[in-house]
């Protein structure tokens, strides 16, 4: 991590930050992988290109888009499908889809897209080799397409009360990169500086998504249309995001990658802490604040969510944002710390979902402090997986108490604090989460409770001899090896454990989706039930046509007149 | 068929918890099967192998008594929890050479000599009755046959790399050894019932809207 930016605030403690509710209320900054993305796109001036638009009038064909960089070009191939109601699902066991996607690196050519159209519409009982970056999916929002492509097609606009309701054409169903179904590791690309940032090929595979299903429904209008029909107006398009809805699949990664879990949400604290840290702002950095505020309002006003939990966040958030706006008109925002003195305010007097909007908020002003922290994010260390066999057990004993102390005297044999399992599902190997006392799951449980599993390995360290080496007591006890691991690994990686209870019978899987979407840049999260939700990429993000320096990072808050 | 090495991975992982060893064994399997075949050698028969020796349910017996001293046996070894010691105990190779034997699969301590040379920030030899082997915790050169079983392998902090492998970033397993181990994983899947595939998801019924 970059360490020439002077702090006199520390980073938030990990107590503070890595419980599941705060989690829960994260949003996106400007470390968020989109707009990493953008950003760059913008800076180097990438140029974009469809040389391919095999589309039929019943929305079945091929397309292809480019994106070129400095050094190389990536395509993303689009199968266009027609798919019957009946089939489509969100969920990973669906097996048919409203479009198909691969990123392919380098320009496909015909040979390439014909073995590539026998395997990607199949998604995960098809193969792909490491010149694909990634496999995805999409389906249709149903209602706002069928409103699009009427109203087009008669040559009129789409209503915009629609256009907010839903936010997007169609919602990715599973982004998969980093050598799934046969696709190039992550390993095999991150000395890109282009992709060495957290999942900046999928970003680009979403963000050419967008641009494919804007083209999409233009077409088949004038499929229907004629003569009749009109293009879509450039400010609604821009209004358009990519909708995504992802279940439980995506909450087991940050407890998988503890490392990389931490990168996220360290670089973030430490931009935190290099703003808070400011004395004095200028007056432009306050205005750039005021207005990023403003906008944010906007955002939140077009945040809709029919689930309970979700539409008692938004109260509050709403609360929040009066009281900001209040606060912020009380004060010059220049002197005495002020992002410091707004945060610290913010601790005591808003909602997780303010405190944490705030947080990111106060990052707006300051891009020569916070973007290089982009460049932290991604996991090289391989060599945190390596036990330290000759650590002391008492040292690791101190670790487990460090993370998880918390969590040492909770009774885990009580059922509400152990009442759910996470499994793998033989059906397409689907992630789930179950009722321990209530299926036949545990058998099948996977490790995504550190929480438990460092009481149990505390209390068999208890009667062990403090001064003798970690090495003889993995020997013998290889069921907490997992665990001594991940304790080691707290020291390079101090925000690298959730610290809540992943099991317990009132956790919502949705906070730990929602931690990993934010770091992805998404807005208006909504949760379809407490395992499962759907979010908005991109909306307000520029085309490729339009794409600049000038509108390449804030596009992600609405402006008044968009 | 070409597979990408997190694949090789994911389902080193499963199938080795599928075995019956710990996750924290199963990690180990999974990172020194990716690590074998980015070397060119086919860590998914090697590890189908293993498992298939059945070690996970008796692993008392197959891991060394003591740390103390060499580490020799009189069942074999499993070069899982053998090669987690190793790499565990990766300091004892600065003082001395450490002797263990016998082993299964002694290809499979290799990526765990490999974790202990990173750990030295020097060379580990392995060797055994006509081959050795050399790895700088990235690179990996053998001379001679690595046995499905040795009787007794030394290991010592010292040699140089001439003519490592070269760096592979595709795995071509061999297609029955792949279906041993998504055999193996398929035990950590859980079956299949109406009421986890509406619940255990969460998903809405529909997503026609």
């Amino acid at each position: 991590m970059e360490t020439t930016a002077q702090t006199t605030i520390s980073r938030r403690d990990p107590a503070q930050v890595m419980r599941l509710s705060r989690l829960g209320s994260l949003h996106q900054c400007r470390l968020s992988f989109m707009r990493v993305l953008t950003r760059r796109m913008a800076r180097e001036n990438w140029s974009f290109a469809r040389p391919k638009f095999d589309i039929d009038a019943k929305g079945v064909g091929v397309a292809v888009y480019t994106a070129t960089g400095p050094a190389r070009t990536y395509s993303l191939i689009a199968f266009a499908h027609d798919l019957p109601p009946e089939m489509r699902s969100d969920r990973v066991i669906a097996t048919a889809w409203d479009a198909t996607f691969t990123l392919f690196d380098g320009v496909p050519t015909e040979a390439d897209i014909e073995r590539l159209s026998k395997n990607v519409p199949y998604q995960e009982a098809g193969r792909v080799n490491e010149k694909s970056l990634s496999v995805s999916r999409a389906n249709r929002s149903v209602r706002l397409w069928a409103h699009f492509v009427d109203a087009l097609s008669q040559g009129r606009q789409p209503d915009p009360a629609q256009v907010d309701a839903v936010g997007y054409l169609m919602r990715t169903t599973a982004v998969y990169g980093s050598g799934k179904l046969g696709a190039a590791d992550r390993e095999a690309i991150a000395d890109r500086p282009e992709l060495n940032a957290p999942f900046q090929a999928e970003m680009l595979s979403v963000y050419l998504t967008r641009v494919f299903v804007r083209d999409l429904v233009e077409h088949m209008a004038r499929a229907k249309g004629g003569e009749n029909a009109v293009s879509l107006a450039p400010e609604t398009a821009r209004r358009l995001g990519i909708g995504n809805s992802t279940g439980l699949g995506m909450a087991p990664y940050i407890v998988n990658h503890p490392v990389l879990f931490n990168n996220w949400i360290k670089a973030r604290e430490e931009a935190i802490a290099r703003v808070r840290s400011v004395e004095t702002a200028t007056a432009d950095e306050a205005a750039c604040f005021r207005r990023m505020l403003r906008r944010s309002e906007l955002s939140a006003a077009r945040w809709r969510s029919e689930h309970p939990v979700q539409i008692e966040k938004l109260a509050s958030l709403q609360k929040d944002l009066e009281a900001l706006a209040a606060w912020v008109a009380s004060d010059d925002l220049l002197n005495d710390k002020p992002w410091d003195r707004l945060i610290s305010w913010s601790a005591t007097e808003l909602s997780l979902e303010g405190q944490e909007l705030a947080a990111s908020l106060i990052l707006e002003p300051y891009a020569e402090l916070v973007d290089g922290l982009s460049d932290c994010m991604a996991d090289a260390n391989k060599d945190a997986f390596i036990i330290d066999g000759a650590m002391p057990v008492a040292q690791v004993r101190e670790l487990l108490k460090d993370s998880f102390g918390w969590a040492l005297d909770l009774d885990w044999s009580a059922r509400e604090n152990c009442a759910r399992a996470w499994y793998v599902s033989e059906e397409k190997l689907e992630p789930r989460m179950g009722e321990r006392f209530d299926e036949p799951i545990a058998e099948y449980e996977q490790p995504l409770a550190p929480a438990r599993d460092a009481a149990a390995a505390h209390a068999a360290l208890a009667g062990q001899d403090g001064e003798e080496p970690i090495a003889a007591f993995l020997l013998r006890h290889p069921e907490h090896r997992h665990t001594v691991r991940r304790a080691q690994m707290s020291l390079v990686a101090p925000y690298g454990e959730i610290r809540s209870n992943t099991i317990s019978d009132r956790v919502l899987p949705i906070d730990m989706l929602r931690a990993k979407l934010s770091f992805f840049g998404a807005t208006h999260f909504d949760p379809r039930s407490d395992r499962w939700v759907r979010i908005c990429m991109y909306a307000g993000a520029p085309y490729p046509e339009d794409l600049s320096t000038a509108n390449a990072d804030l596009w992600v808050y609405p402006e008044a007149d968009q | 068929m070409s597979y990408a090495l997190n694949e090789v991975e994911a389902t080193a992982k499963r199938a080795a918890r599928g075995a019956g060893y710990s996750w924290g064994l199963a990690e180990e399997a999974s990172k020194a099967t990716r690590w074998l075949c980015a070397k060119g050698i086919d860590g998914s028969a090697l590890l189908a192998g293993l498992l298939e020796a059945g070690y996970a349910a008796k692993l008392p017996a197959h891991v060394p008594q003591s740390l103390d001293g060499d580490w020799l046996a009189e069942a074999p070894l499993c070069p899982l929890a053998t090669g987690a010691a190793l790499s565990d105990c990766a300091a004892r190779l600065q003082v001395l050479t450490l002797a263990i034997g016998p082993v299964s699969q002694p290809a499979m301590i290799l990526p765990f000599a490999a974790l202990a040379a990173r750990q030295l920030g020097a060379c580990v030899t392995v060797e055994g009755e006509g081959f050795q082997s050399v790895t700088d915790g990235t690179r990996l050169q053998c001379e001679g046959t690595l046995p499905n079983e040795a009787a007794r392998l030394t290991i010592r902090a010292a040699g140089s790399l001439s003519n490592p492998y070269p760096i592979c970033t595709r795995a071509e397993p061999e297609e029955a050894a792949w279906a041993v181990l998504n055999r193996y994983a398929h035990k950590t899947y859980a079956p299949a019932t109406e009421e986890s595939r509406l619940l255990g998801a969460g998903a809405g019924l529909s997503d026609n809207d």
